[in-house]
């Protein structure tokens, strides 16, 4: 049974809208930020405040002559305690940039009334969070370099150490599964209509297990093994390896980097899976409108 | 569809009183419609949560839509009319593919609704939320420019098509502005164009001149029934009767979600067996109404609307002029404070109100839950 068919009007599907679709989501992102001006400014220094208190702490320590930074070299595998925790809060934040964008995403346009006006377009979903994931890429990295740099010269690090080429790559490619983990949360938020209490308490458990302030070898075994099975954790420790030859959790980067590979090829699958079938599980009760 | 006679359409109970109107003039060239919408047996049920409890909400079923069977054809204005929490925006949200419906389905311009879905999106152009749906920190320009990528539209025709939508809805002044700064009818204006960004064969347009001034609205109404002559096919929601009574070749009401009524307006209005009405408004004191409906004559009396403690009821009789001494003596013995009497043309709140015995303004939300709603209840 069909009815008549009237045209689509200017709707013209081809491999440059849909690209299209992908920068047009990423510009309008990058447009809307740039008209809060002050919290992009904010939050080139989040990360130096992060690292100040524990490397604050760790002078403190180290300035009574006992041999804490010596402790810290054994257990760590540097003793250069402020690149180590550096390097953990720049990182951290890109980690929960990525990993929150989505999640906020979905429930800034619950409130605001546009996540419907999104939803009834043809565009792709993958197309339109692709770009909103695009964009928190973008200001992530442009977040990481300027604080770890500001960061650098406040605490005295030298940010040129290490194999800079190989801790880039362990961001990159640790930024896959993340687009994965950032679909689960935005996946839970589209589900509860909440964010602000969820990431009050998942950043700290984040940061708990990607070692942020300390190496996960210092965990309990079985915590241990629930940090190593939390994608951001090995690019944590595979940026300080390569930056700061803490040692990777395996002998060599590129099989860090394996694990790294499978968590990129399975978890985004798995997370846009659970988005999309979130999505059609509320669009048969009472839509995505409410909030 | 099954095709009924207006007499049938009078009845108060029937669930699918349809009357499929071929407009005479296609008839006459012997053109038949096409239907560009069809509608086949769409239910909604919601489970909602009800919070009287402080821990344990009870859930309860709530029956949006019940059963609706409807063609919409190429080339209409079709109104969708119904109080609030009728069904008319879970109608449209369904159609345009923002809920799923519980049962049955639908063909629009000839994709099937769960099948062809993003086919389906493309067919059409929305103003669902009114200005809720652009983004405020973004110019007129730039959510229009933004709204056309996500339907595909090539990056020159957006360009243009953004100037063009600017010349016809004179929105050179404040399109690059950013739409925290518009009025209430700007936003609704730049919806508006965001509906028409695609140039989609099939509009929806849900209360669309809601927040605009009278001019605006009416302007607006103007180019709806210019998108119509070019041959857009437009699904219009409102309460407002004029409006329907203005635009729409055919108009659905819609009550607890089923459709009560379907016609034209001219045929849903013939279809009252009902002369005239007459419009008294006062201090009316309860109960008057049903002293009213018992006079012999009378078809029913209803409260249209209440303002500041006054009230506007609604008399139908067959003959006006006969009955009103009749009727103007009842209301003096129950103390009725008659301030303005104006006999009125049928309307089409009045054939809402022959068909479900109540006035258009009641929000008819709660009834369409549960025991009234057949089966469902707690869950």
């Amino acid at each position: 049974m069909g009815t008549a068919i009237a045209g689509l009007g200017l709707y013209k599907k081809s491999p440059r809208t849909s690209f299209g679709v992908f920068a047009s989501v990423l510009k309008v992102r990058l447009i809307i930020i740039s008209r809060y001006k002050g919290s992009l400014l904010m939050e080139l220094f989040m990360p130096i405040v992060f690292a100040a208190l524990p490397i604050l702490l760790g002078i403190s320590l180290a300035s009574q002559g006992t041999p804490v930074a010596d402790n810290w070299k054994m257990t760590a595998g540097t003793a250069d305690f402020k690149a180590f925790m550096l390097i953990g809060s720049c990182t951290f934040m890109v980690v929960s940039l990525m990993t929150w964008l989505v999640g906020f995403w979905v429930r800034r346009e619950m409130v605001t009334g546009t996540l419907e006006s999104v939803w009834v377009t043809p565009a792709k979903k993958y197309l339109v969070i692709g770009g909103v994931t695009g964009y928190a890429l973008i200001r992530a990295l442009i977040a990481f370099i300027v604080s770890f740099l500001l960061g650098s010269l406040i605490f005295g690090v030298n940010p040129f150490q290490g194999n800079i080429m190989i801790a880039v790559v362990f961001i990159l490619i640790g930024l896959m599964p993340l687009w994965g983990i950032s679909f689960l949360f935005g996946a839970i938020i589209l589900k509860v209509k909440e964010a602000n209490s969820l990431i009050n308490l998942l950043q700290w458990v984040l940061a708990f297990f990607m070692g942020v302030y300390f190496p996960v070898t210092v965990l309990p075994p079985f915590l241990r093994y629930v940090a190593l099975s939390f994608p951001p954790t090995w690019m944590t420790n595979g940026v300080r390896a390569s930056l700061l030859d803490v040692g990777f959790f395996f002998e060599h980067w590129y099989f860090d980097l394996a694990i790294i590979f499978v968590f990129a090829a399975i978890v985004p699958l798995l997370g846009y899976m659970v988005f999309m079938g979130t999505e059609r599980r509320l669009k048969k009760n009472q839509g995505m409108g409410l909030y | 569809m099954v095709q009924k006679t207006a007499q049938d359409c009078n009845s108060h109970s029937s669930n699918d009183i349809h009357i499929s109107i071929i407009p005479n003039l296609l008839e006459s060239v012997g053109h038949m419609p096409r239907a560009i919408i069809k509608v086949q047996n769409m239910s909604k049920t919601f489970i909602s949560k009800e919070r009287k409890k402080f821990l344990r909400p009870e859930k309860r079923r709530i029956h949006a839509l019940k059963d609706i069977n409807m063609e919409i054809y190429d080339g209409e204005i079709f109104g969708l009319l119904g109080p609030n929490g009728a069904g008319k925006t879970t109608l449209i949200k369904c159609l345009t593919t923002l809920l799923i419906p519980t049962g049955g389905t639908a063909w629009v311009n000839g994709f099937n609704l769960q099948k062809e879905e993003n086919l389906v999106r493309a067919s059409l152009g929305c103003m669902l939320m009114g200005e809720r749906g652009l983004y405020w920190k973004l110019t007129g320009r730039e959510n229009l420019e933004y709204f056309g990528a996500l339907y595909h539209v090539p990056k020159e025709k957006r360009k243009e098509r953004v100037a063009y939508l600017s010349d016809l809805l004179n929105m050179r002044e404040f399109l690059d502005r950013t739409v925290e700064t518009y009025s209430s009818g700007q936003k609704m204006i730049t919806a508006f164009a965001k509906s028409l960004v695609n140039d989609a064969p099939i509009l929806f347009l849900d209360e669309p001149t809601v927040t605009m001034d009278v001019h605006a609205a009416r302007e607006l109404r103007r180019i709806v029934k210019e998108l119509n002559r070019e041959g857009h096919t437009i699904v219009y929601t409102t309460h407002q009767m004029f409006e329907a009574d203005e635009l729409c070749q055919r108009v659905a009401i819609i009550d607890r979600g089923e459709i009560i009524a379907l016609g034209t307006p001219a045929q849903l209005k013939k279809s009252l067996r009902v002369q005239d009405v007459i419009n008294f408004e006062g201090v009316v004191p309860k109960g008057v109404t049903e002293k009213i409906k018992a006079i012999p004559g009378v078809r029913d009396a209803v409260i249209k609307d209440v303002k500041a403690g006054k009230s506007t009821l609604g008399i139908m009789c067959d003959n006006s002029r006969k009955m009103l001494p009749k009727i103007m003596e009842v209301l003096l013995k129950n103390d009725v404070q008659i301030e303005y009497v104006q006999p009125q043309d049928i309307t089409l709140e009045d054939v809402f109100i022959a068909k479900t015995g109540r006035a258009l303004s009641v929000d008819t939300s709660e009834a369409s839950k549960t025991d009234e709603g057949g089966p469902g209840g707690k869950v």
